[in-house]
Order: C-alpha cells, then structure tokens, then sequence
C-alpha cells in the first residue's frame, strides 16, 4: 500500500501557520515589510512568508518510514495540504485578532499587523487568495522536493543569491558604481533593491554557475579532481593573491557604511578566532570570553587615552605587545580556577567571571579607575607615527583589523596542525586518554586560554581604537554569546567557518538595521537549529564532521535496514 | 581517598583560603565597626530568607532535570520569566476587575494558576522541542542548545511582550506586616516563604511516596534498566520538565510579589544564581537545592555589606551579582559536590 501519509502532512501545515502566526506576533514581518527584494513588486516579508510556504511544502513531502520517497504526485499534493493547512491557522488568527484587540498584550499586534500577510484584502477574499497560494507554494515545495537534487540545488541557490544580493545593494550597488559602471548598477539596482530583469539575471547566472560547480558524477573522476586540487599550488596562489588584493581595495569600493560593517564583523572574526581555540580546538566552552574583550578595550583606553587616571597617552602600537602579554595573564587566572571543572559547571563559572569583570568595571569601588558607568572617553585611533592619517574612519581602521583577522587565521591554521593542535584534540575527544598518552592537559588547557584570551584581547583593543570611548554595557555577556554563535553556525574547530559566521551573523544584520531588534533572536534560533540539525556547522572542518557523525553511522545503519527517518541531513541530502 | 596534592590542586585552595579569610576579615571589620544595627542585619536576613525561597523553587527545576538527564537546563530562568510575565496579564485584568482587593485569595490562586500552566507549557516545550533529539549526543551539544534556547526565548518573549518593564498589581492584602515570635515579617514574605515551603513539600511527598516519583527516581539512577522494568522514559523526562516548569512558575509569581515588576530579561540573573544555589546545595539533590537556595539568598543580601563594606568598599550591594559567582567557583573548587551531593564518579 502506498500511503499519500497527509496527516502528517496535515501536522506540519499546523507547525508552520503556528510559527507564521508567531513572526507576525512578534513584528518581525510588518518590521522586513518595509525592505523590498525586488523593486516594487516583492517585499522581504512577503518573499519571507513564500519560503516558509515552499519550505512546509519541503518537509511535507519527506520520504516516510512506511512509504519511501514519495512519487511526485504525492509529493506535490501532501505539501499542496501542508500548504493549505498553514493559511487555514493564518487565516484563522489573522480574523481574530482583527475581531479582538490584543494590543494591551501583545504590543507588536497593533490593527493592522496581518496586513501584510493578508495581502490588505478584506477577510473573506483574503481566505481563499491565501489558501489558494499556500497549497501552490506548498505544493511546489513538494514538487521541488521530487526532484533530483541538481536542479533542487539550482533553484534554491539563485533564490538565495537573488535575496541575498538584493539585501545587500547598499554594497553592490556603491561597488559598481566606483568601479565605474553605473549603467550596470542601475540595470541591477532600483530604489533599494534588485530590479525585476536584474533578478532574472542574476537567478539565471546563480543557476548556471551551480550547474557548472556540480559535483562530478564517478568517483574516479572526483579522486582525480581531488588530487589535482591539492597539487596545483599554483592556482591557489593566484587565488590567495586575487583576494588579498580585493580585500585591500574593499574599503574604497563599497564606502563608509559598509567599511564599518565589515570592521565591525572583522572584530567578531577575530573573537571567533580565538574562542575557536578554546572551544573548537580544546573544547572548553568559555561563555566568559567577553571578560577578554573588555580587558583588552580597557587596557588600551587607559593606556592611550588622555582623560585616564594614568595618563600615559602611549601610542595604540606601543602598547600593544604589553596588551597581549596582560591577556595571556588574564587568560591562565581565569583558567586556572577552571581547569579540573567538567564542560557544563565550566560554561556557567566562565560565565560568571564575564559578569565579575563588567560589574567591576561598572562599580562605584574601581570608579577612580575606570570611570564607572561613564567609561573612558577620548580614545585615539591606532595611528603610525610615521603616517599622518586619519586613523579612525572606518575605511582607516578597516586595515589593522584586516590585518589581524589575517594574522590570527594563519597562527590559528598553523596551531590546529601542529603538535599543540593534536594534543587539544585528543585532550577535546577524551581527557583521561589524552592524559595516558602522556599530554599534560593542565598546561594544554592553560595555553588554550591564553591564547584564546590574546586573541579577545587584541579584538577589544581594536575595538577600543575603533570608537573611540569604553563603556561597561558594551560588554553584556551578549558578546561571549555572539562569538558562539558566529563559530557554531560556521563549524567549531573550522577558520572559513569563523569567517562565513561573523559575515552572516555580524556583517548581514548591520546591513538590516530595522532587523536589530530581532537579531539576538535569530542568534538563539541559529545555535538550536544548527545543534539539532548540522552540529558540525556550515562549513565544518574534517575532523569535525566525522567525530560527529562517528556515533550515528550505527545507529543510521539500522536506521536504514528499519527503514525509519532519522531526519538528519546526512540521509536526507539535497535539502541543503 | 587520597587522591595525589597537585600544583594546581595546591594553588586552587590557597586562592579559595585567600578569599574566604578575606570574607572573614572583612566580615570582622565590619562588625568591629558597628555599621549597621542588629535590626538592619536582621531585616537583611528576612529578606534573604524571601528571596533565597525563590531562587530554592528555581533551582529544583535546574537539580530535577540535572537528577535525571544529567545537563544543566540553561533555559531554565526563562521557563521562571515566561509564567511570571504572562500572569501578569491575567494579574492586570484581575486588578482591573477589582478580583485582586475584594477576593484577593481567589485572585492570587488564578495568578499562580496561569503563571505555573505556562511555565510548565514552555518547559515541556523546550524538552520536545530542543533537548529531546540530543539525549546521547556529546555533552556540549545540548549545553549550546540551552544556551541558545535561553536567548531566544527571552527574544521571543520580548517580541510578544514588548521591551517595556511592566508593573504587578499591588495586593492590599499583602500590604500590612505580621509579628511572629516578636519578628516583623512582612505579609508579603511571609507568604512568599509559606508558599514556598508548601511546594516544596508538595514536591517530596511527589517524588518520594508516588508512582511518578519513583519512575523518576528510576529512571535518574539508570534510563536503561528503568525502560526495561517497564518505566516510559520519555513520559517520565516530560513530567520532570513539567514539574520543574510548574515550581518555577510559582516561582515567578513570588518573584513578582517581591520585586512588583516584570521584562523579558528577568529570567537571566535569578536563572544562574539559582543554578548556584542548585551546585552549592549538591546538583541532583532535592533537599540540597532547598538548603542551596535558603543559603544563597541570606548570602546574598547580608554578603556584600558584611564582607566588603568593612573594607570601605562603596556601593558595595552593587557587587552582589558577584557573590553568587563567587560563592559558585568556591564551592567548585572546595566540594564540587555541593553541602548534601554524593560523590559523583
């Protein structure tokens, strides 16, 4: 018998209206409402609400345990029900709360807040417009599904490349424009977003190029290519040098604005960096790492700044050296109390000396010192003596935290692959171990910290040059929690993972002001959805991927022979 | 058990000595100055007393889920915020309907009601949810998850709720003080405390002389064989959650009474510290997070006047976020097992 299976179908419909019902309660859609994807025609909210519909359409159609992979009639018809389902729960609240103000309660539901999900037409019609859409969308989903995976891959990718260029205009369109073609930047771009034949465009090319990158089809051809890759050296260098150049002319391409924003994710990049090493390499979860970051900012404030008690106005270059050995302290001091704690009681005492440190700094008592609530004020920018330039516009401060983004890469590379970088693998991996083999862990655990501790340092010394004054309240444990995030969503233990999380996670929300308000709830989301679904991170590093995947080979295996869905994405590939 | 004195062993005591001589001498300074009078030291001690009665409901719901699934539940204090702040729109309409002065014991039993049913939705929630896939996965993994799972419940909520610091209704009923053993308690911490003692019974008699207790129970010594013995694990880890959700709905609403205000944020603080008391009682131990909670609220309020001012410390009660820190990596280093914990392996 081959079930249609549409009660499950059915549930998940429900699960996705309920989670659109929570975005419009939250204002999170009337708030993207205003940002257009493409020019006069689709707003982010609305494109967003099409996934969700396309999505549910997706994850209906998942193979089941009784019936396989379903044919692509029944693909298309369970998400057509899923889709339906959701208007129906959109539909429902959408009259409700049009028939009782909720406002008192739910401050963000103010009259007119289903608006945008309604389309602006009156109930009845609206009912049957959404349903109407909600089962085409869902069935799509499901037909997208159906599908073999490389075309799959096609359409998801020039969606997001089209999304994601068109959030992005304040870059491109800047960029092109320096470079000396406006008429291509206003064939792309209109009033904030991509133009309709700009989007076709850019789709048909986000498609091809997926086409052209396809994984090659016999293994012998990809041990070839997997070879050649590693031998030719030469293009790899050619690379290197290409990006290197265009991350030095990068300031002067995309402007101000989004030079601070890249500055901004280049600081994160660098507490990535180091709190990778603590918690990627020798997997001790620091949830303290702000304390560096403020040691770091404070230290430099006081050195260099004229109105602290000190009063040393050193140069920002000088003091750096001093900066960093005063890291490597902090960071054994507060490693040592930790060392012989297990990973959970860990987490929350580092956590506990992150506040210690900002209610220090915030207190009356260290006040002649630190200035308190009022902070340090008056910093000057990292400048070299020997150039008179304005150091502390963003497209100046772009290049010492380019420079230690870079600097911190290579020795976090040269770390992971070296005799230290195994010994906190095997130390991560199984302590009492690591410790027959003959690794001291208590000193492995020390140099993690400190050198993790360097690396929040320098970024809060940077940060401190950046802006010019230290407050207390820029370092909430919200920080350490960022860090996180930027490495989990990237992969623990993987440097392109820091660099694709603290550019998603950093970089992308600055580009979305009005999205500030949501940004540390989509932080939460990400660190549970990339937990629950891809523990290993977007980009993981080797050994990573197979030390979390090593406990469900048996487990899938059987799975497998049971024939159950284990829902993870290892079995079912092409969803990402 | 002898275990080998170590360098870092060594240096990890003298560091906890140094700070507890510095309590002690601090403590003896103080006195020795006569700064405050017994009735102000008293009165800190009663107010410790209330709020360490919050932090023990709190950290029952950490010991619970720790007993049985061996994680620390860091979304915790946001299970606690979801009932406080959502009770007080049923706290709102009750004082708007004028429940709250003319039947405030009915109107309080409603609050508490809503406060403790959406608690305990969000705890099972979560487990659903969040933990339930993770069971076997490495030990950080669900650890991030809470972490993660805290932050976005607190967004969540303050999407829902909005930013703003909302007030609770003032009860009449609560107002007046009550002398007992020549003791003036206010009516308000008595009840706070009273409340809490009860739960805190209700809570033994559950896990010790019923069926659902001893499941737990079970199943906290040993998942395996507890399946086998015929126990539903998975039912079983639920109720724990709820239970847990249950006492810290209570608990927000106790919380409020005290402080008579509620946000988003203010599940962070009371979460950890009553995480604290939870470690410094024994983790996994009932009646030691009972004792940990009771502790760490005198400790709290009496702690930073009594250690610190004696050294002429100012605004030293700003530093008492910090003593719970503090408390914890001592416990941590001189007993990890906490007043009451057995030895773990």
């Amino acid at each position: 018998m081959r079930a249609t299976r549409l009660v499950p179908a059915m549930r998940i419909g429900l699960i996705a209206g309920l989670a659109l019902v929570f975005i419009v309660t939250i204002g999170f859609v009337e708030t993207v409402a205003r940002r257009e994807v493409l020019t006069d025609l689709l707003s982010l909210s609305t494109t967003m609400i099409g996934m969700v519909a396309v999505l549910t359409g997706v994850v209906a159609a998942r193979p089941t345990a009784d019936a396989g992979e379903p044919l692509p009639g029944t693909a298309a018809l369970r998400g057509a029900v899923a889709g339906l389902v959701a208007a129906v729960v959109v539909t429902l609240f959408a009259a409700f709360s049009s028939a009782v103000d909720l406002s008192h309660m739910f401050p963000n539901l103010r009259g007119h807040a289903f608006d945008t999900v309604t389309f602006g037409l009156d109930l009845p019609v609206a009912a049957v417009v959404l349903a109407a859409t909600g089962a085409i969308l869902g069935a799509l989903g499901g037909i997208l599904r159906a599908l073999p995976p490389l075309p799959t891959r096609m359409v998801v990718t020039a969606g997001i490349v089209v999304v994601v260029l068109s959030i992005m205009e304040q870059v491109f369109r800047v960029m092109l424009t320096e470079l000396g073609l406006r008429d291509v930047a206003r064939f792309f771009y209109a009033s904030g977003a991509l133009t309709v034949p700009g989007a076709v465009v850019v789709a048909i090319l986000a498609a091809l190029g997926t086409w052209l990158a396809r994984a090659p089809q016999s293994p012998v051809r990809a041990q070839v290519q997997r070879v050649r890759a590693r031998t030719d050296r030469r293009t790899s260098v050619i690379l290197y040098v290409l990006v290197g150049l265009a991350l030095l002319i990068l300031p002067q391409l995309i402007g101000r604005f989004p030079s601070d924003v890249v500055g901004n994710a280049g600081l994160y990049l660098l507490l990535g960096l180091g709190l990778n090493i603590v918690v990627g390499y020798a997997g001790l979860l620091d949830l303290g790492y702000v304390a560096f970051f403020a040691i770091g900012a404070y230290s430099v404030a006081l050195m260099t700044s004229p109105q602290s008690f000190l009063d040393l106005q050193w140069n920002f270059w000088l003091i750096l050296p001093l900066v960093m050995v005063l890291a490597a302290t902090a960071g054994i001091v507060i490693g040592a109390p930790v060392l012989r704690l297990r990973g959970d009681y860990l987490a929350i005492v580092t956590l506990g000396f992150g506040e210690i440190v900002r209610l220090l700094f915030l207190s009356d008592w260290l006040k002649p010192w630190t200035g308190a609530g009022q902070g340090v004020l008056g910093i000057p920018g990292p400048t070299l003596p020997a150039l008179e330039v304005p150091s502390k516009d963003p497209e100046s401060i772009y290049y010492p935290i380019l420079f230690f983004c870079v600097l911190g890469a290579i020795v976090a590379y040269r770390l992971a692959n070296s005799r230290v970088g195994r010994a906190w693998n095997a130390m991560r991996e199984d302590e009492s171990v690591a410790e027959a083999t003959g690794i001291n862990t208590t000193n492995y655990k020390l140099l993690a910290f400190a050198l993790g501790a360097v690396f929040g340092c320098l970024s809060g010394a940077l940060f401190a040059a950046k802006i010019g004054v230290v407050f207390p309240h820029s370092f909430e444990i919200i920080v350490s929690i960022t860090a996180l995030a930027v490495i989990i969503l990237g992969g623990m233990g993987s440097i392109p993972g820091v660099v694709v999380g603290a550019l998603v996670l950093v970089g992308l929300p600055e580009l979305l002001r009005e999205f500030d308000e949501y940004r540390l709830l989509v932080y939460g989301a990400v660190l549970v959805a990339m937990m629950l679904l891809r523990p290993e991170g977007l980009v993981p590093s080797a050994m990573r991927q197979r030390e979390l995947h090593e406990s469900d080979e048996p487990e899938d295996q059987y799975d497998e022979e049971a024939g159950v869905d284990t829902g993870r994405p290892a079995v079912s590939g092409g969803a990402a | 058990m002898i275990r080998r004195l170590s360098l870092v062993t060594v240096t990890l005591w003298l560091v906890a000595a140094i700070i507890l001589g510095a309590m002690i001498w601090g403590s003896i300074l103080t006195l020795s100055k006569g700064a405050f009078t017994v009735t102000q030291w008293r009165d800190l001690i009663i107010n410790g007393v209330a709020l360490g009665a919050v932090y023990a409901l709190i950290a029952l719901g950490y010991t619970l889920v720790y007993g049985i699934l061996f994680m620390i539940n860091f979304a915790h204090g946001e299970v606690f915020m979801a009932g406080a702040f959502t009770a007080y729109f049923a706290a709102a309409a009750l004082a708007d309907a004028g429940m709250i002065d003319s039947q405030p014991v009915v109107a309080l039993a409603i609050v508490f009601a809503v406060a403790m049913v959406t608690s305990m939705v969000v705890a099972v929630l979560l487990e659903r949810i969040a933990y339930r896939k993770l069971r076997n996965a490495p030990r950080l993994v669900p650890l991030i998850t809470a972490i993660g799972a805290s932050l976005f419940l607190q967004y969540a909520f303050r999407g829902l709720y909005g930013s703003s610091v909302r007030s609770y209704p003032n009860v009449p009923a609560l107002d007046g003080t009550i002398t007992i053993a020549g003791i003036p308690l206010r009516a308000t911490q008595l009840m706070v405390i009273v409340s809490a003692i009860v739960l805190m019974a209700a809570l033994w008699y559950l896990v010790n002389r019923t069926r659902t207790g001893r499941a737990m129970r079970a199943v906290s010594e040993d998942k395996e064989t507890a399946a086998l013995m015929g126990i539903n694990v998975d039912q079983t880890i639920v109720r724990t959650f709820a239970i847990g959700g249950l006492l810290a709905g209570a608990a927000g609403v106790l919380y409020a009474l005290i402080f008579s205000h509620v946000t988003f944020a203010m599940g962070f603080l009371p979460g950890i510290k009553a995480f604290t008391a939870a470690v410094l009682g024994g983790i996994g131990n009932i009646a030691g997070a009972m004792i940990g909670g009771f502790s760490l609220g005198v400790l709290e309020q009496v702690g930073p006047n009594l250690f610190l001012s004696g050294f002429g410390v100012p605004g030293a009660n700003q530093l008492r976020d910090g003593i719970a820190f503090t408390v914890l990596v001592i416990v941590l280093i001189i007993r990890p097992t906490g007043i009451l914990g057995r030895k773990e392996s």
